[in-house]
């Protein structure tokens, strides 16, 4: 290998790269503004509906109006019992809103009776509740705010490291065969090698970019944001940092899985002749990345010895407990170990794939 | 210099089976001399130039370019030869002089002398009005002459041009003529393909008719004339390809 060539082809693909609008979309602007945008947006949409709800007036009609009041009071002065039916529309939002509301006011209602009918008969309200139950949260609040992060973010920053370094990669590769600037570049006194590193640190280069600027705009997204939606949603407010530690750790974990990708992404765009055959084979590829990706959504998996061989689906689960707190220091280096080797693997094949004829004049 | 010896490339092709793109062919193309290729669709021309410019590998044969055995010696290959075809594009994105700076850099020009040499590229080939203009912004013609531009600049010995004249307007194409014929004057190497008589008629030293792979006849203009009786090189090409048609 020849370290200047690679370093020439490495510095005019970043500047070609970045002259691309695609790319500079998928890899810069779209992990920027994507978790303020979903934050506010969502948290807009909840402040919207409640807002909504508590302003409108309620319309509920009354049947049998004839026996109330005075038939239903009578028979609560004489501390007898009587019935109220509560009709809705179970597939209404409404009306279940509604229906709720009413239920509660008749439940006060009902409490402030039997308040009434204990102090007559000079009983205490504790003998209706023998046993009074609290409960605590022990949760810090960085565990509470990390819960939620957590399950998400490993699932989002999988996938934008994937689709940041999508665009690099089928333009380093298939559009340059459809544009026809490969061949230019095969006749250049410069081994197969040296062309195909330059263009995988390019694609690599990419999706760090994405996996950093994402993770950045999370963090921050996370504590100026999410601190409102949470003092709005509970009384509890709950905190939404993130130690840096943790940062730093998904950022690590990151790094192998941006290397399988680009290689990955690289080696079947490489083989696609023109840019809309390489986004037809990489469409199928992103659900391949996706589905083992949202296991960060489920609960009750831990990283076990079976799944720390798994790519995808490791990451996503370590990058889950990291956000947690949680550091199981033996498996994240397996993790590392054996992504890297996947990563390895496939860069191999990329490698393979820049000697061989066939793929690079697919006719 | 460019010597072929059963030079031949099988491309294993799913439908078609087995194809002979480049079929034992032997030529001799030397210096100061241009050296014609004429063929028909697919006869085998743009295999026989990426066989020399090594980007593609022979199944047989062998040939040696400006010294260098292209089995044994690609890169060394590639360092003394300027190749042009119509697959060789430019990157849209890269202004003319940082194309001409890249590929000066890929070609081994040294750090210190690279800026001196992309000068002298800009002025020799006139192109300093749209030095700092994207590619793809600019016309045919003059990203053409972009290509010529990186082409030369590493002043290859071997210049190899896959039909350098196709779709380019007459002014264009005239400005191609006449690099060839300074390329010459320069004691350089040419080998280039057309499907165009008169320019082969008007260039080229050395005529080779390549048909299904193979060499059909090789000859100066004159030595074909003789061999067929004929004239005009049009007929010539007829004349000797249609008694290889059967086959
Ligand atoms: N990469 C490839 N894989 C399979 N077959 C190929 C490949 N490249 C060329 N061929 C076949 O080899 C033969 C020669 O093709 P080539 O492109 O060399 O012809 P050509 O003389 O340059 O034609 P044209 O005048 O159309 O450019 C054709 O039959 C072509 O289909
Ligand atoms: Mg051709």
């Amino acid at each position: 290998m020849n370290l200047g060539k690679v370093k020439t082809i490495y510095l005019k693909e970043m500047l070609d790269t970045l002259r691309d609008r695609r790319t500079l979309i998928s890899m810069i602007l779209i992990p920027i503004i994507l978790f303020p945008v979903l934050m506010f947006g969502m948290s807009a949409v909840v402040v919207m509906m409640i807002k909504k709800t508590e302003a409108e007036v309620t319309r509920i009609v009354i049947i049998g109006k004839e026996f109330a009041p005075d038939d239903f009071e009578n028979k609560i002065r004489e501390q007898d019992s009587t019935e109220a039916i509560i009709y809705y529309d179970a597939a209404e939002l409404k009306s279940e809103f509604t229906s709720e509301k009413l239920e509660d006011r008749l439940e006060d209602y009902q409490d402030s009776v039997v308040a009434a009918r204990l102090r007559e008969r000079q009983i205490d309200q504790s003998l209706l509740h023998p046993i009074k139950v609290s409960k605590r949260n022990l949760a810090p609040k960085e565990k509470m705010g990390g819960f939620m992060l957590a399950r998400f973010l490993p699932y989002i920053i999988v996938i934008l490291a994937m689709s940041g370094a999508m665009y690099p990669a089928i333009d380093l590769t298939a559009g340059e065969k459809e544009r026809g600037t490969l061949e230019t570049i095969l006749v250049t006194p410069v081994s197969r090698l040296d062309i195909a590193t330059g263009k995988f640190l390019t694609v690599l280069t990419a999706s760090v970019i994405t996996i950093i600027l994402s993770t950045t705009s999370m963090s921050l997204t996370a504590s100026f944001g999410f601190a409102k939606i949470g003092q709005f949603a509970s009384e509890q407010q709950i905190q939404f940092s993130i130690k840096p530690l943790s940062i730093l750790l998904l950022l690590a974990l990151m790094f192998p899985i941006a290397c399988l990708f680009s290689s990955a992404l690289l080696s079947v765009a490489l083989f696609a002749k023109s840019y809309k055959e390489a986004q037809s084979y990489i469409t199928p590829l992103m659900f391949v990345v996706i589905l083992p990706a949202m296991i960060s959504f489920l609960p009750g998996f831990e990283l076990d010895w079976r799944l720390v061989f798994i790519p995808i689906v490791n990451i996503s689960i370590a990058a889950k407990e990291v956000l947690l707190g949680t550091y199981k220091w033996g498996f994240i280096l397996l993790i590392f170990i054996s992504t890297f080797i996947y990563a390895g693997f496939s860069i191999f094949v990329t490698k393979r794939l820049f000697e061989k004829e066939e793929v690079l004049f697919r006719t | 210099m460019i010597t072929t010896s059963n030079l031949t490339k099988i491309f294993r092709d799913k439908k078609r089976g087995e194809v002979r793109a480049v079929d034992q062919v032997n030529i001799k193309c030397r210096l100061g001399r241009v050296f014609g290729l004429l063929g028909l669709n697919g006869a085998g021309k743009t295999t026989l130039m990426r066989l020399l410019s090594t980007t593609l590998k022979p199944t047989s044969g062998t040939a040696k370019v400006a010294g260098y055995d292209i089995i044994q010696k690609p890169e060394k290959v590639k360092e003394k030869i300027g190749f042009l075809s119509n697959d060789t594009g430019l990157y849209n994105r890269l202004t003319a002089e940082e194309t001409v700076t890249y590929f000066g850099r890929l070609n081994n020009i040294e750090e210190s002398e690279l800026k001196g040499r992309v000068e002298e590229i800009f002025g020799t080939f006139d192109m300093d009005e749209f030095r700092q203009t994207r590619i793809d912004k600019l016309s045919t013609g003059m990203k053409q002459k972009v290509s010529i531009a990186r082409t030369f600049v590493n002043n290859p010995e071997v210049l190899i041009l896959d039909e350098p004249t196709l779709g380019l307007d007459v002014v264009t194409s005239r400005s191609i003529i006449q690099f060839i014929k300074e390329s010459k004057k320069l004691n350089k190497c040419v080998l280039f393909s057309t499907h165009i008589m008169w320019e082969a008629e008007k260039l080229c030293d050395d005529i080779a008719i390549i048909h299904k792979g193979k060499i059909l006849e090789v000859g100066s203009l004159n030595e074909l004339q003789a061999k067929t009786g004929l004239k005009e090189l049009d007929d010539i090409f007829v004349e000797i390809i249609g008694d290889n048609r059967g086959e």
